[in-house]
């Protein structure tokens, strides 16, 4: 049953604030910007979701996707060496080598150790279906055999959202905000159809009809900027 | 196929797809037109086919313009409402950028129609913003600002009981200007994807923003009229043509460049779609007395006598006095085929190719991109088609059996124009794309005055080029599985390259972060010609203003499937 003080949150915003999040940790961006599906297909499959990220975000800040290591492969058995690092920092080269190994084989499996956070990795089971892996999830062990590419997760997030409680959402959101750059005079000319220096003098046309006030772009004060976003 | 610089041509003789490694220069993009496959050309010409019933139903406002507006839209399908709050203007707080903290509108476009309980429940939420929560119907949030100058004008003159003068007008050519049109999931709304478009009315690309673009125009005539009502007995409406004259302001920046570099799939299909419409229209087989030649020649005058009425006052573009001057000249050679079958003297199997061709070597490129815009006109049915079926999905995947090869092989091929970017050249790095606290307003400075400032820009050229660089530095037949454990770093840049393989109109070729780069070119691209709006001013290189709508049709013409010919609107004569 749902919470009335639960929110309706769509996938965009789920992977917007992941994506800033995510951005505030050691994370490259080019891997960053690839698993921020996860938070919400975790939320989504009613695992840990954003109230394990906003707990395990200490972890997070030093995660190190190169720390994974492949110990074996035999064609369709592996083992990973997870380095102690999160699941959802494991969980895309998971996928990767089961698919590999499925290019060769009718099944395939994959046992991680040094894993944190094991009962994330059952992630796995929503969103290999995108890639058309069908997983099972037995302790540290993902077994996996192909099927046609579905995402019935995804799909049913975007219909129907996902229902998280209002003030962790609202936790997330101002975690996420610390994420953009704070408002300066500076930083305000770097964007805007005219430029407003520091006497008031106004660099550039002004036939823009938008009627700016220019005391509010020349004035930045930070109480007032944060009950603009509030 | 063989190719020049930007024209092509298939192996049947027919012309093909316009070169990508060309097309996709910043500067041939920046000089796009509005054609049917814009966003709002396509709508409306739906609207219109479809017969749209656009009606008030609750027009409580009072003579400081606050209060509730609602509008009932049915559709064939379907019923939607506008539920629209306006305020009192005020001075303090005021711009058209985003970090605004004053709006004249407020409202929502929400699927079925109003109840007390969806507007008691927009009126709560609606000015929480980024605080406040759609309801489960809504599609999409909009807010909206008075041009106060042109609006109070216009009322002056209304009140007064007479019509304001096309010279009042023109300046801007509207009353109201967007200022933020929030959907697919952003506050709660309705998730796009999720939208069946075969059974839904507003399920395709924009459609839904764009409906309420119109909304906004039709709201700002319906709120300056009932003002003057109020303000006097002797007051008068706006005239019809001045109405559809008025179009509805549009501001557009650096937001866009965001939205270009993270939906490429979507980007790929409709400039598909668009180059695949320009390359029907320049294949037809036109020849002695053809009417569609007729019907191209008044397209031109059309779009010339448009130009030449433009006041608008340019900063970098081409002034629309050359363009006119420029496209008017096509109409002698076109006037040559009409009568006598050839182009100069000569037969041509495909003479608008002939002609677009010559074009592109002595025109301006906005002439001739206004050219080919004009020849889709002559295959609407192809068109609206291409058009109707325009989507592309966000998510990208890696395919981890690829070897790095193949992988490698790929980048050459699509992303050779990255690799060949001189990524240590003195501005190469220079800048930094970030958004503010504030209002989460895209911003792009030197990286050197905001070094606190996280980069949210994806430098695909250089990404690219590491890429390339360590795919070189593994054996060849690794797979990408193993590849990307030991390079977790490239994961975006492989994901991007391998679910775009065989696409090519995805990428702008530009490094974003280079001094070079002039933000504006991509702006134009997804105002003039993904959205079709008209007269876009520029402002330091990085903000349009233009005007959505520019001489659309009434509700009441819409209702009766009336005003196809709207685009390039004439100036109204008293």
């Amino acid at each position: 049953m749902n919470d009335l003080n639960d929110l309706r949150v769509m996938p965009r915003e789920m992977r917007l604030m992941s994506e800033r999040i995510f951005s505030l940790t050691s994370l490259p961006k080019g891997f960053a910007l690839m698993i921020t599906d996860v938070v919400m297909y975790s939320e989504a499959q009613n695992l840990g979701g954003f109230a394990h990220l906003e707990a395990t975000l200490p972890e997070l800040m030093d995660a190190e996707p190169m720390a994974l290591k492949l110990m074996s492969d035999t064609g369709d058995s592996l083992a990973l060496d997870a380095g102690g690092q999160h699941a959802w920092i494991a969980l895309p080269s998971i996928l990767d080598l089961l698919s590999l190994a499925l290019s060769e084989h009718d099944s395939a499996r994959i046992e991680l150790t040094g894993v944190a956070h094991p009962k994330e990795l059952a992630i796995a089971e929503g969103l290999g279906l995108r890639q058309g892996l069908r997983i099972r999830l037995a302790g540290t062990v993902l077994s996996a055999s192909a099927c046609a590419p579905e995402d019935p997760v995804l799909n049913r997030a975007l219909v129907d959202g996902c229902r998280i409680p209002a003030e962790l959402w609202w936790r997330i959101w101002a975690l996420a905000q610390t994420a953009l750059t704070p408002d300066s005079v500076v930083s305000r000319r770097h964007a805007g159809v005219n430029i407003v220096t520091e006497d008031g003098q106004i660099i550039g046309r002004t036939d823009n009809d938008d009627d700016t006030d220019p005391n509010f772009i020349n004035s930045v004060d930070p109480r007032k900027t944060k009950e603009a976003t509030q | 196929m063989t190719a020049t610089s930007l024209h092509t041509t298939g192996p049947d003789g027919r012309p093909g797809l316009r070169n990508w490694r060309e097309l996709m220069k910043p500067q041939r993009l920046a000089a796009m037109q509005p054609s049917r496959l814009s966003g709002t050309r396509s709508m409306m010409n739906r609207m219109i086919r479809e017969q749209w019933d656009i009606s008030v139903e609750r027009f409580d406002v009072d003579e400081t313009a606050s209060g509730t507006i609602v509008y009932s839209i049915r559709t064939p399908r379907q019923e939607f409402s506008f539920i629209a709050f306006s305020f009192a203007p005020r001075t303090e707080g005021r711009t058209g950028r985003i970090i605004g903290r004053v709006w004249d509108m407020m409202g929502t476009l929400n699927e079925g129609p109003a109840t007390e309980e969806t507007i008691e429940r927009a009126r709560s939420e609606l000015p929480k913003l980024y605080r406040g929560r759609a309801s489960e119907n809504a599609l999409v949030w909009c807010r909206s600002n008075r041009s106060m100058r042109v609006f109070d004008t216009v009322l002056s003159a209304l009140a007064d009981g007479r019509q304001p003068s096309v010279d009042d007008l023109n300046t801007v050519c509207y009353l109201m200007r967007n200022t933020g049109l929030d959907g697919n999931g952003t506050f709660g709304t309705r998730s796009f994807p999720s939208i069946n478009v075969e059974e839904h009315d507003l399920g395709g690309m924009l459609q839904a923003q764009l409906l309420l673009a119109y909304l906004m125009r039709e709201l700002s005539c319906d709120l300056v009229e009932h003002l003057a009502r109020l303000r006097s007995d002797k007051a008068v409406k706006l005239d019809p043509k001045l109405r559809s004259y008025m179009g509805v302001g549009n501001g557009s920046a650096l937001g866009l460049i965001f939205f270009v570099q993270k939906h490429p799939r979507l980007l790929d299909s409709w400039l598909t779609a668009r180059e695949t419409a320009v390359a029907k229209a320049l294949g037809l087989e036109l020849g002695r007395g053809d009417d569609r030649l007729c019907q191209l020649i008044a397209l031109i005058q059309r779009a010339a006598r448009f130009r030449s009425e433009d006041r608008m006052m340019y900063e970098t573009f081409t002034a629309s006095e050359q363009v006119a001057r420029e496209i008017t000249t096509l109409i002698a050679p076109l006037e040559e085929l009409r009568g006598a079958g050839t182009i100069d003297g000569e037969s041509h199997r495909f003479p608008l190719d002939a002609l677009a061709r010559r074009a592109e070597a002595t025109l301006a490129p906005e002439s001739y991109e206004t050219f080919l815009s004009l020849c889709m006109e002559l295959v609407p049915e192809e068109a609206d088609a291409l058009a109707a079926k325009v989507s592309g999905a966000d998510e990208l995947s890696v395919n981890p059996a690829m070897t790095v090869t193949a992988l490698k092989d790929l980048i050459e091929d699509d992303y050779a124009w990255a690799l060949q970017m001189d990524m240590t050249a003195e501005d190469a790095q220079d800048y930094v794309w970030y958004k503010s606290e504030t209002a989460e307003e895209p911003r792009r400075g030197l990286r050197a005055e905001v070094p606190e400032a996280r980069d949210l820009g994806i430098d695909i050229p250089g990404n690219m080029q590491q890429l390339h660089k360590d795919l070189g530095s593994v054996a060849p037949d690794m797979p990408v599985a193993r590849f990307l454990l030991a390079f977790p770093q490239h994961r975006l840049m492989v994901a991007r390259a391998q679910s775009l393989e065989g696409r090519h109109f995805h990428t702008p070729h530009a490094n974003i972060n280079a001094g070079s780069f002039v933000p504006i070119d991509m702006v134009r691209l997804m105002n003039v010609a993904l959205h079709g709006i008209d007269k876009t001013r520029d402002y330091l290189q990085r903000n349009l203003r233009g005007v959505l709508y520019h001489g659309a049709p009434t509700r009441e013409e819409i209702r009766s499937g009336e005003g196809s010919d709207w685009f390039y609107p004439e100036e109204p004569r008293a």
